[in-house]
């Protein structure tokens, strides 16, 4: 939404379509890699530029505004960059700089096929992102949104293999129904509501709130239900439960995939919808009005409790960091589903805090991968010893997803504890705030067996997990003990690991899951000791130590940086208070 | 005088062409349906469309009507000529149209050998 | 504006008479049918958009009366004779009707049947669907629409096999007994009012003719309750459903699809059914209005009732089908039946103005967005049948590497049909979507949201096959090098035939592709054209657009 003093501007067209020419330009030296992949970084840091130079302004209080006509009856498709988007677009395209890095060293490692098509959707993955960060209205989000869903849909199928297609199909069916129906007729919805009750067909942020409080006035339940069908439709990109099963099966996408888009790009796009529903959309007064806000706060705490358990009993490492995802884009979704001001604050500041310590994470997994080709948590025991850069940024990273203060996590997380203890409705607020500390240690709960496997541990010696080797009620033996593991009386395999006789993943896994559990792991001998420069290759270490850097400095001085301000002052325009900020 | 009769009796006694226009469009319509035979078919056709020409052609029926040429300073009542001009062209469409199937059913003879469609369906599943 | 008034006339005759010429050329040259159909095609398209500037210049309606203003509206009165009237929404869908049959001439240079016969049937039909329409007069349409009817017929039994001639005699016998009953509808019409000319019936039906005072006209007000009326709705609806196709009319369709040239299927799919709805959307909108669905609620939510299980049966039909021809045909079937919805939305008696501008607005888009839609599918699975023997689903496996910009253009058209923007297949549905939630149908608002998913059931297969999965036979490694030139490295798959795709053929479907992404962002302009039809229903009036 933009307050007074818009100024006409085409930076916001430029920042989406830079990265299409990007793609067009990619496509077109495919028969050079290195050039191609200069294409990438440059359509990148092109794009930051672009949406770094409107920040300025935008605290200041001018937005920038593009509109290229009337799109349909009544409605003008039109770009605008305000603080929300641009927290968004910001975050975004700094992040693809790296990825673009870590993305070319991946590829190349790996010897991938396709990788034309890959940075090509990739970058076009990015535009459809700023695209939806830069929408003036719904329609122009729903337009974006589901550009996004078709361009990310060859990155997700890009294996080919039949696992990779089902994820696809499933992506397809979850991201369409969220997107093309809820999001639509939600849209249709609001534009007929302020055409019946306030006046004025419109579906620009900012304009709806009127209207929308005389159709809830006329007619409460339709009111809600409208709010109900935009806030799945957004929150199935955002995974929250129950639409979220598409995230873990998205993970065959290749590391890079996971880590910008299904932990940046995408899914924040639907967190960043609810918010734009809530904050803009419905306004705050409104959603509290209507009471749905804390119905979409419950149904968010349930969805990242949930989430946490079940990402306890995953033993491949990025399905865990998949529902680690679904949990913690749920903590966004209830910090601005409280409507506090803190609530608010630490919620949008948690899409950049969260955005920079899951991309670690990811980058590591994938960097995990590359060089060892091991995918599961229970082959990780004394990778320390080969990855120590890798491993030390995994660990500030899940520290940070704990709430560890000192990393990003932590700012974030404060604010939304601030955030639900203020709550008006005391008894709920502490719900919630008891949700955040226990969701917090169950993050530690899933994260530190792997950082505690990597560094403390040895391959060969590793302790048992019964977290994830255990059938769910428990067995008559357990398998925890120094001496060699015993068969299993139903006549298991012979002595190995504990996880190739009792896999831990609910879902007996396609087929290649099941190779995996015997040529990951650590060589014969154990692993070798590598220096931090030598682990791996620096297109990959390189944009994990930045990224891990930045989760730190997020954490440490969180004003510096221009989110937390940008979040302040999202806040402070839709609440209409100041706040002091609390932290830096 | 006709308000005195019941209307089932009238309508058989003053309406029956377009009773028996019902039936006619009914039964060309069930020979394409229940007849095996292609020719039928067609021929059930030409029937349900001259049932419509029937209900056209008795619709127009004015009592005492003279022909529709009328000469200068004519009175009386005449018969308008657009109904007729309807079912002239209808005619002539079912007649353009009875043609071409029937093109097509010699085509379909030398491909199959038969007429029944039965007969058709079995030789295409064995294609 | 004399000139303009005989062009409706000139764009129905020139191609009747056009088609003849290539017979009448056979003892010159057996070959020689394509060069004149082109030739009149282009003249044609040529009036046709000479017409169109006259028409949208400022919404006006330009009538051709057959016989002079003496014979056919004698004194002013009631018409007598037949009447041809472009108007804003005809002269929309004529201009589509130009459009697609010269281009579908492209793609049958190299693709299509080549006899002289052939392209004479070709023209004839396209002076069919000019004369259903340009037509004003409800008989007049029955005519053309057996014209139609004959000419599609003898096309479709074109095709290769024998199978095409018992597709052909199906078609023939459902049509023609679905143009029967039309012609029992307007005639059951003819009965109780006395007229055949769209403008004078509906004022008719509405009580409000203007001749024929002390006679029973001037006394009987609406007659939107009687039984005869009520009846011939039905019959004409159940007609131009046969012609559409609408579930469960629509048996004959996938059948004449899938065996008719590729270039005939092309054609009829984009227009031969259009014609139909439009005819239907045209009689219930301005000859019926909705002022006699609000007498009789039940026939507007039986029509909304059927077209509703069209669209659902429709796709979940197509996302069965293994040959893509059949796929695309009860693709047809479902937005068809979106189309229609709109329609009936428009006239449902709890839509409210805002609720008619909108629909009517998603019916007509959505009606010339299909064409082009459909017609770059068609193009592009023909294209296929003819590079690379691939006809069904299966066999499409891995052929984006080898055809990148017809498997583009799928992907594009594909998602349009699911309704992802820009692409113009979501300016209809957005319309469809924003008129039935206006009008509070719920039923209706739940299938029109859901077509996106069901659209997405068999879109998703065929993009799956042909992007993501290999091709049974080795290819040539294409990894990393994607050919962007379908004319280089043609590929042996399975079947042999490696004709490369002409210039024609992958113009047709790339240019369909580009076309509906382009018209995606031109809905303003659509919407404004039409704007004289959304005042016409509104205002109750059965004359679209200003009298010239």
């Amino acid at each position: 939404m933009l307050e007074t003093g818009a100024v006409a501007d085409p930076r916001p067209l430029a920042a989406v379509l830079v990265p299409v020419v990007g793609a067009v330009l990619i496509v077109s030296s495919y028969r050079r890699p290195a050039l191609r992949e200069a294409w990438s970084v440059l359509a990148a840091v092109t794009q930051f530029g672009i949406v770094a130079s409107m920040i300025p302004g935008v605290l200041g209080g001018t937005g920038y505004r593009w509109s290229m006509g009337e799109f349909v009856f009544g409605i003008e498709f039109a770009l605008q960059a305000d603080a929300l988007g641009l927290l968004f677009a910001g975050l975004a395209s700094f992040l693809w700089i790296f990825t673009a890095f870590y993305a070319a060293g991946y590829m190349r490692e790996l010897e991938e096929h396709g990788q034309t098509r890959f940075f090509a959707a990739f970058a076009g993955a990015l535009a459809a992102a700023v695209g939806v960060a830069m929408a003036e209205n719904l329609l122009v989000t729903f337009v974006f949104f589901e550009l996004l869903t078709v361009v990310t849909y060859p990155l997700v199928a890009h294996d080919e293999t039949a696992e990779a297609r089902a994820a696809a199909r499933k992506y397809f069916a979850y991201l369409f129904l969220g997107g093309g129906v809820l999001v639509l007729g939600g849209t249709a919805a609001v534009y007929w509501a302020t055409a019946t009750y306030g006046g004025a067909p419109t579906v620009t942020f900012g304009a709806t709130a009127s209207g929308l409080e005389a159709f809830f006035a006329a007619d409460p339940w339709l009111a809600r239900l409208v709010f109900g069908a935009l806030a799945l439709g957004f929150g199935a990109k955002a995974a929250i439960m129950p639409l979220h099963s598409w995230l873990p099966d998205a993970m065959v996408a290749p590391t890079p995939v996971s880590g910008l888009l299904h932990a940046v790009a995408v899914v924040k796009t639907g967190a960043f919808g609810v918010s734009r529903v809530l904050l803009d959309v419905y306004g705050p007064a409104l959603a509290a009005a209507m009471d749905v806000n804390l119905a979409l706060a419950a149904l968010a705490a349930v969805s990242f409790l949930a989430a946490s358990v079940i990402a306890l009993r995953k033993d491949h490492l990025k399905r865990r960091l998949a529902y680690s995802t679904a949990s913690q884009l749920s903590y966004i979704i209830m910090g601005v589903a409280l409507l506090t001001p803190y609530g608010i604050v630490g919620g949008l500041l948690h899409i950049p805090a969260h955005a920079f310590m899951k991309l670690t994470l990811f980058f590591a997994a994938g960097a995990i991968h590359v060089e060892t080709h091991t995918d599961h948590i229970s082959e990780l025991a004394g990778i320390g010893k080969r990855m120590p850069l890798t491993m030390s940024a995994f660990t500030i990273a899940a520290a940070g997803m704990a709430g560890i203060p000192l990393v990003a996590g932590f700012v974030s997380k404060f604010y939304m504890l601030v955030g639900a203890v203020t709550l008006e409705a005391q008894l709920a607020g502490l719900a919630f705030a008891a949700a955040l500390l226990v969701s917090g240690v169950l993050n530690i709960v899933y994260f530190w067996p792997i950082v505690y496997a990597a560094f403390f541990e040895t391959a060969g010696d590793a302790d048992a997990k019964p977290l994830i080797e255990s059938p769910f009620g428990g067995r008559e033996r357990t398998t925890a003990s120094d001496s060699p593991v015993q068969p299993i009386a139903d006549g298991g395999e012979d002595a190995g690991y504990a996880v190739d006789r009792a896999p831990s993943d609910a879902e007996v896994p396609y087929g290649g899951d099941a190779d995996h559990a015997h040529h990951g792991g650590p060589p014969p001998g154990g692993w070798e000791r590598r220096q931090p420069w030598s682990e791996s290759t620096w297109l990959m270490t390189m944009p994990i130590a930045v990224v891990a850097l930045g989760a730190l400095a997020l954490g440490i001085v969180p004003g510096s940086i221009a989110a937390l301000d940008l979040a302040i002052e999202v806040a402070e325009s839709r609440v209409g208070e100041a706040l002091s900020g609390v932290i830096g | 005088m006709i308000d005195l009769l019941p209307l089932q009796v009238d309508v058989l006694a003053n309406r029956y062409s377009y009773v028996v226009f019902a039936i006619v469009l009914a039964l060309g319509l069930y020979m394409i349906i229940a007849s095996p035979n292609l020719v039928k078919q067609v021929i059930g056709l030409n029937l349900f469309q001259t049932a419509v020409f029937l209900f056209f052609v008795s619709s127009a029926y004015v009592v005492n009507g003279q022909i529709p040429v009328i000469p200068k300073d004519a009175t009386g009542t005449f018969v308008s000529p657009l109904p007729q001009v309807i079912v002239l062209t209808a005619i002539v469409v079912g007649v353009a149209m009875t043609a071409v199937a029937l093109a097509l059913i010699v085509r379909i003879y030398d491909a199959y050998g038969s007429l029944r469609e039965d007969a058709i369906r079995e030789v295409r599943a064995d294609d | 504006m004399t000139d303009l008034a005989t062009l409706p006339a000139l764009l129905v005759v020139l191609p009747i008479l056009a088609a003849a010429l290539p017979i009448a050329a056979t003892i010159i040259n057996r070959r020689v049918g394509w060069s004149v159909a082109a030739l009149a095609l282009a003249v044609e398209a040529g009036l046709t958009a000479w017409l169109a500037s006259g028409v949208y210049a400022d919404g006006q309606r330009i009538v051709h009366r057959l016989g002079g203003t003496e014979l056919a509206r004698p004194d002013g009165g009631y018409a007598v004779g037949i009447e041809l009237v472009a108007d804003p929404l005809s002269t929309l869908v004529a201009g589509t009707i130009a459009t697609v049959s010269l281009v579908v001439l492209a793609y049958a240079r190299q693709a299509g049947p080549r006899g002289n016969g052939f392209y004479a049937g070709y023209l004839l039909l396209t002076g069919g669907l000019m004369g259903v329409v340009l037509t004003g007069d409800l008989f007049n349409l029955f005519v053309f629409l057996e014209i139609t009817g004959i000419a599609t017929y003898a096309l479709v039994a074109t095709g290769d096999r024998p199978q095409a001639a018992v597709a052909a005699l199906k078609y023939l016998l459902i049509g023609t007994v679905g143009a029967s009953m039309y012609l029992l509808g307007v005639g059951y019409l003819y009965v109780r009012t006395g007229t055949l000319n769209m403008v004078d019936l509906a004022r008719v039906l509405a009580g409000t003719a203007t001749w024929g005072e002390g006679t029973w006209l001037a006394e009987a007000g609406a007659l939107y309750a009687e039984p005869l009326v009520i009846a011939s709705v039905a019959f004409i609806t159940a007609g131009l459903g046969v012609k559409a196709a609408l579930f469960p009319l629509h048996v004959w369709q996938p059948d004449a699809y899938q065996e008719a040239p590729d270039t005939v299927t092309i054609y009829i799919s984009a227009l031969v059914s259009t014609a139909a709805a439009y005819a239907l959307l045209r009689i219930f909108l301005i000859v019926f209005t909705p002022a006699f669905f609000a007498e009789t609620p039940v026939a507007a939510n039986a029509f909304l009732v059927f077209s509703v299980t069209s669209v659902v049966a429709g796709s979940l039909l197509a996302a069965a089908q293994r040959n893509v021809k059949r796929l695309f045909a009860y693709s047809s079937v479902a937005h068809f039946g979106l189309i229609l919805t709109a329609v009936g939305v428009a006239v449902h008696p709890a839509a409210g103005p805002t609720a008619t501008r909108f629909a009517i607005y998603g019916a007509v888009i959505h009606l010339v967005a299909h064409a082009i839609m459909k017609a770059g599918l068609f193009a592009a699975a023909g294209s296929f049948a003819a590079g690379v023997g691939a006809r069904t689903v299966a066999s499409y496996a891995g052929l984006a590497r080898v055809r990148p910009v017809i498997a583009g253009s799928i992907a594009v058209l594909g998602f349009g049909l699911v309704g992802v923007p820009p692409v113009i297949g979501f300016l209809g549905k957005w319309y469809i979507a924003l008129g039935a939630i206006s009008a509070g149908l719920w039923p209706v608002i739940a299938v029109v949201l859901a077509s996106t998913l069901l659209s997405l059931l068999y879109v998703a297969r065929i993009l799956e096959k042909l992007y993501f999965d290999r091709a049974e036979t080795p290819e040539v490694d294409q990894k990393d090098h994607p050919a962007t030139d379908p004319t280089d490295s043609a590929v042996a798959a399975d079947g042999g035939r490696t004709a490369l795709p002409s210039l024609g053929m992958v113009a047709l479907v790339a240019g369909a592709a580009l076309l509906a992404v382009a018209s995606g962002f031109a809905g303003a302009e659509v919407t404004t054209a039409i704007d004289p039809l959304v005042e016409a229903v509104l205002a109750g009036s059965p004359e679209v657009g200003t009298n010239a």
